[in-house]
């Protein structure tokens, strides 16, 4: 029983911004279809984005995420614009755009340190009090984590299912063509499909980063977890994403307590969900993008 | 023999440049023929220089160099291959996306079990104790004479990969990298195909392994870092992925314009060398690999010649 609470709690707690990164990374996926690997660095971004305005303006960590989730929403509309989008003009093919996406998430991961420095960077904020949820100790910042990633997932879930723009977003991920002659404007709908998603992943950096460190690595760390849930949780929609999600997160927590090692847990993880893909075949990605 | 003229920096370069020649002469096989991206390079390559490692130094053999190289070497090269068959495997019958996920997975699980079986890898400490399999008067040439003997594999490797672009399997990938379900219609075994390709190639990139393992002489879990895969990759696709000479000339001319042009003769600040210069040359690798495939696709070299000869028929 004990194991089963310290699991839901830890694991709720820790791997929120996990599901959060996730989101993001679904609707970009089903929008265009493309695994865009420098997703990593939109999440490692938003955490050096998070520790500058911190570090640099004082801001608290609440009033970071503003900026952190902005800019990184930004950056991400300007890869589309500078790269993916002229990228698509010239018919490059799907293998080469993700060859193109791991250029850019490298140029990203190593651009950030000529820019924000070599040093691994902190949140300057003052140490967080211990909320004790079912009998385990949880950082107050983890608590407020769950918090926000939970409204900012509804909000995100509502926004695409029963919005207006959301049904543009999903009849343009349909048939781009027949979205556009029915008044749809492909290019709003895209710049701001991955607007939501780089904010997505800029916020879920910036908790990735105030509970721990910000170094360049940290995105590209939770890119396979990200990925393996998209793949397997996207069959059944955003909704299918956020439960898979949460269930990695619960997973991985359960299995670091039985094992005593995260990279253990880790790598059970990658096996069980390769297992998964394997078994389900092609359907399995095809049924993920639409 | 006197080498004092030979500068320390030049030998790592000339290592660093064929070792990466070799790994994308063997991703040409796979990205340029079969049209299989493996973002897994570094998983192989490390399989293989782990495994050459952990039986070298932590088994007992009753035999000394050179057998025990040459056990070792081909265990590991054995360890890389199987690997690449289970991948190969995995990933025969899946989209793109899946082999991405089954080649970037295997890559983190090779990089996890080396860091957390310690007993046997060193993990985040390192594993020490390998050597080279003879013995010189000074370790510049014993190094140098590793170079040479490296050199002389990825030539043959060369020699290979040409051999395949004109055999009967050559054009069985190529079919099967232009058109999969087509091919499979002709009767071409595309599933036993890919997995064969997967399984040679993963153990040619062990093999390469190995042999850097045994340059640098200590394991390190720097070593297992995504950066190898990008070298090979933007060598590649800079150089023609089509083309069997497309890995030399694009590695040349960015792992050698870095390794050796700026690390042994540009006249710049020491300090730089630490971290500027190896934090340049990721920026630039990966801003290449998007500038080419964005305005030149198949590369300085171009297209394969059969695809030339056959446009030129047609009058296109």
């Amino acid at each position: 029983m004990d194991l089963i609470t310290q699991s839901l709690v830890i694991g709720l707690s820790e791997y929120a911004p996990l599901v959060l990164a996730a989101i993001g990374f679904a609707l970009l996926y089903r929008l265009t279809g493309l695994i865009n690997v420098a997703y990593a660095e939109t999440i490692t971004l938003g955490a050096y984005f998070g520790v500058w305005a911190n570090t640099s303006f004082g801001l608290d960590f609440y009033a970071v995420l503003i900026p952190a989730g902005l800019l990184a929403g930004l950056v991400s509309v300007g890869t589309y614009l500078l790269i993916f989008r002229p990228a698509k003009h010239r018919s490059v093919g799907a293998l080469e755009m993700i060859i193109i996406s791991f250029g850019l998430s490298l140029f990203l991961r190593y651009g950030l340190q000529l820019v924000f420095g070599y040093p691994v960077r902190f949140f300057e904020v003052p140490p967080p009090d211990t909320v004790w949820v079912l009998g385990v100790g949880v950082a107050s910042y983890r608590i407020i984590g769950v918090a926000s990633v939970a409204v900012l997932a509804l909000l995100l879930y509502w926004f695409i299912q029963r919005s207006r723009w959301g049904l543009q977003i999903r009849a343009l991920a349909s048939d781009e063509d027949l979205a556009q002659v029915s008044g749809i404007r492909p290019l709003v709908v895209t710049m701001l499909i991955w607007f939501i998603a780089g904010v997505a992943g800029g916020l879920a950096g910036a908790f990735f980063g105030v509970a721990s460190s910000v170094a360049p690595l940290l995105g590209w760390r939770q890119f396979l977890p990200i990925l393996l849930i998209v793949l397997v949780g996207g069959a059944w929609g955003i909704g299918g994403v956020i439960v898979v999600g949460v269930a990695t997160g619960i997973g991985l927590a359960a299995m670091t307590l039985q094992t005593g090692q995260v990279l253990y847990a880790q790598l059970l993880l990658i096996v069980a969900f390769l297992v998964i893909l394997k078994w389900r075949g092609r359907r399995l990605t095809e049924s993920a993008k639409v | 023999m006197n080498l004092d003229w030979l500068n320390a920096f030049l030998i790592s370069g000339l290592f660093e440049v064929v070792v990466v020649i070799g790994l994308a002469l063997l991703l040409h096989l796979e990205l340029g023929l079969a049209r299989i991206a493996n973002f897994g390079v570094v998983g192989f390559w490390g399989v293989g220089m782990y495994a050459y490692g952990v039986l070298y130094v932590q088994v007992d053999w009753p035999f000394g160099d050179p057998w025990q190289f040459l056990v070792c070497l081909a265990l590991a090269t054995l360890a890389a291959g199987v690997a690449g068959l289970l991948v190969g495997w995995f990933i025969a019958d899946l989209d793109l996306d899946g082999v991405l996920v089954g080649t970037l997975g295997f890559a983190t699980a090779v990089a996890i079990v080396a860091t957390t079986e310690q007993d046997w890898t060193g993990g985040a400490l390192g594993l020490g104790g390998l050597r080279f399999p003879f013995d010189l008067d000074s370790v510049k040439s014993e190094e140098l004479v590793w170079l040479l003997i490296t050199a002389a594999v990825v030539a043959a490797i060369l020699f290979v990969v040409w051999r395949v672009h004109r055999s009967p399997y050559g054009r069985s990938l190529i079919a099967l990298g232009a058109n999969e379900p087509l091919a499979r219609s002709l009767g071409k075994p595309t599933f036993r195909s890919k997995i064969w390709l997967f399984a040679l190639a993963s153990a040619g990139m062990g093999f390469i392994g190995a042999f850097y393992g045994i340059m640098v002489r200590f394991l390190e879990l720097s070593n297992l870092g995504v950066e190898i895969t990008l070298a090979a990759m933007v060598g590649l696709v800079l150089g023609g992925s089509a083309r069997v000479w497309g890995g030399v000339v694009g590695v040349l001319l960015t792992v050698g314009l870095f390794d050796i042009v700026i690390q042994s003769y540009l006249p710049l600040p020491r300090d730089w060398y630490t971290q500027t210069i190896p934090v340049m040359r990721e920026v630039v690798f990966g801003a290449t690999l998007i500038v080419v495939l964005l305005f030149r696709p198949l590369g300085i070299l171009g297209d394969m010649r059969r695809d030339k000869l056959m446009r030129k028929l047609h009058g296109e």
